[in-house]
């Protein structure tokens, strides 16, 4: 176990470091520097904020200098919009916010998503079942931007229960329509693998024993056939985390709930590279980290797994 | 009953048998995708939304850039669809027709569709293709390196592409292209490993054919069926990855449009009662994913020979 948690770390952190180096090309390539502006600076004072952030220095000196304060010390270096702040400080302000309403889109995607699924495949081939596939096949061409402006459509404008935007702090009232935007799709692609899977399951040898010998259904759906219809679930985990990131940018720029995704659209607007470069890499780190805790969860529950 | 082949006649008769009698692989799967009613009527509402795509324009009354003035300043009223006026689909806020725009960013979005499904299946077949038929090492730092990209944010990595080197149509296909080619060579050295051990490429190999012949002329021919149904289902993918960046407003740009634009835009004015200009992109949006879809479920049951 140690050490298939070492070679996974192995094959993590250089693809951390390739992510890094890679935004830090790409924003090399791009015309025009920070301080270019429309009114060009005298070259006295140019030299001199080039001199104060770095940027007369050689390229690989560049690029070290970037990666080495990003790893020791998470600092992506100052905003060119918002000259008063770094990075650092727009990550943070935002992060918090990403954070609540993805963590509730995931728990609502994987308790909705396992649920239906289950129930589907008890009731294989019922109007249960019908309804269930319909839903997931349904949210399937429902990505969030379009949920999104459906739900503010119906909830907002023609009902007025919800807020049609905004966040107050992460009240509950302005953090439902994000989390069902968000996580409708999600929980249709971990319905239908669920679904598939618990179905494949059921027909195993072991559930057939359980059910010769008394058990209750409900004993042998949570007790027995559970655990092993969880696997493709969980390695679908992975993905659907990175999805679900992505999707809160739409999220953001929709409901107004100023979490990074709003900062990411806003950054990229105004070209702000260094917020778009520290915004990537953050969430790049996250994915690589989550796919890690998926595999290492995966190897531990499957006992098939040899390491 | 038998034909004599002992005959001129009798071996005619027996190549007509013959003939009548095979069912290639290619019938058999046209004969089972026909039998599935939904990717039939996915395949139907395919084709008509590609004529409308591409040949709608011919009806239109207006313009996708000509201003209806007198309705401009008074949209939420007179703006809405109307045979009479020459609108079907209603003008947009700024009184453009709604119809010339949704067949002008379906024709976008299919394309877009389309030409980033054609990149990421090009590319990810021939890498995985590649990596699965010389192994080894090869294999192993070629299918690395797609672990490694598999692990970044592409939608990012796009936006931030989208950003430095200016929004277009054509860094629009290079970045999807570029992001959805992983997945396909996965699947297509998958297969390869399973093909490379068959009599026909040992055939192949040693009456000394090339390597990279042998992969084109066949591996890649075997990897087809695979490959078109895996094609057909990255294309709803690729147009909802064009429209979640159009939706952003990063990705097509004005006086062009596509039918995330178009959503994204319609969804900007729903408040103002114009329903109409949410309605008629989304409609469209949705009717083409799901057609996509069913045509994709319905070629994996025709083709794939794993789930029958």
């Amino acid at each position: 176990m140690f050490n298939f948690v070492l070679k996974r770390l192995a094959i993590a952190i250089p693809t951390i470091l390739i992510l890094i180096v890679l935004s830090f090309m790409l924003m090399f390539a791009a015309p025009g520097g920070p301080f270019n502006s429309e009114r060009p600076l005298p070259p006295q004072v140019l030299a001199n904020l080039e001199a104060r952030y770095g940027l007369d220095q050689p390229y690989w000196k560049q690029m070290s200098d970037y990666v080495v304060n990003v790893v020791t010390r998470f600092d992506f270096g100052p905003s060119f919009q918002y000259r008063d702040r770094t990075v650092t400080d727009v990550i943070m302000q935002g992060f918090p916010v990403t954070l609540t309403y993805g963590f509730w889109s995931f728990v609502v995607a994987v308790i909705v998503g396992v649920s239906l699924g289950v129930v589907a495949a008890i009731k294989h081939n019922t109007w249960l079942d019908y309804v269930a596939v319909g839903i997931s096949v349904g949210a399937q061409v429902l990505p969030n931007f379009v949920m999104a402006p459906i739900l503010v459509l119906v909830f907002t404008l023609w009902l007025g229960w919800l807020p049609g935007g905004g966040w107050q702090g992460g009240q509950w009232q302005y953090l439902i329509l994000p989390v069902i935007a968000l996580s409708t799709s999600y929980m249709a692609s971990i319905a239908r693998i669920t679904r598939s899977s618990m179905l494949e399951v059921l027909n195993a040898g072991f559930i057939r024993t359980a059910r010769a010998k008394g058990l209750p259904t409900w004993r042998i759906i949570l007790g027995h056939a559970l655990k092993p219809a969880m696997l493709p679930v969980l390695s679908y985990l992975g993905p659907a985390f990175v999805l679900m990131i992505t999707g809160s940018v739409v999220i953001d720029v929709y409901f107004s709930t100023g979490g990074i995704g709003q900062f990411f659209v806003n950054s990229a607007f105004s070209r702000d590279y260094a917020v778009i470069m520290g915004i990537t890499i953050l969430v790049g780190v996250l994915t690589i980290l989550f796919n890690l805790v998926v595999d290492v969860l995966y190897a531990w529950i499957d006992p098939k797994i040899r390491y | 009953m038998y034909p004599d082949k002992t005959t001129a006649a009798g071996l005619v008769d027996a190549a007509h048998l013959a003939e009548v009698q095979g069912r290639s692989l290619w019938k058999d799967a046209r004969q089972r995708f026909m039998r599935n009613k939904a990717a039939v009527a996915g395949l139907v509402a395919l084709v008509l939304i590609t004529l409308f795509a591409f040949f709608g324009g011919f009806l239109a009354q207006w313009s996708t850039e000509e201003i209806d003035w007198p309705l401009m300043g008074n949209v939420a009223q007179a703006g809405g669809p109307s045979i009479a006026n020459g609108h079907y689909f209603g003008v947009d806020e700024l009184g453009r027709d709604l119809y010339a725009r949704t067949v002008q960013g379906t024709r976008i979005s299919l394309l877009v569709g389309f030409v980033g499904a054609a990149i990421a299946v090009i590319v990810g077949t021939l890498y995985g293709a590649i990596a699965g038929y010389f192994g080894g090492r090869t294999d192993g730092v070629m299918m690395r390196i797609v672990d490694i990209l598999m692990a970044i944010p592409f939608m990012f990595v796009l936006i931030l592409m989208l950003v430095i080197f200016g929004r277009s149509i054509l860094m629009l296909f290079i970045g999807i292209g570029l992001i959805s080619w992983l997945d396909m060579s996965r699947i297509a050295r998958g297969q390869t490993l399973t093909l490379k051990n068959k009599e026909f490429v040992e055939a192949a190999i040693a009456i000394g054919v090339r390597p990279m012949t042998i992969i084109l002329r066949h591996i890649v021919p075997n990897l087809l069926g695979l490959v078109i149904v895996y094609a057909t289902l990255l294309v709803p993918t690729m147009i909802i990855t064009e429209s979640f960046i159009s939706f952003l407003g990063l990705g097509v740009q004005e006086p062009a449009t596509s039918l995330g634009a178009l959503i994204s835009a319609g969804a900007g004015q729903m408040q103002y009662g114009v329903i109409w200009q949410l309605a008629f992109p989304l409609f469209f949006f949705i009717v083409t994913l799901f057609a996509f879809f069913f045509v994709g479920d319905g070629l994996r049951d025709a083709l794939d020979p794993k789930d029958r």
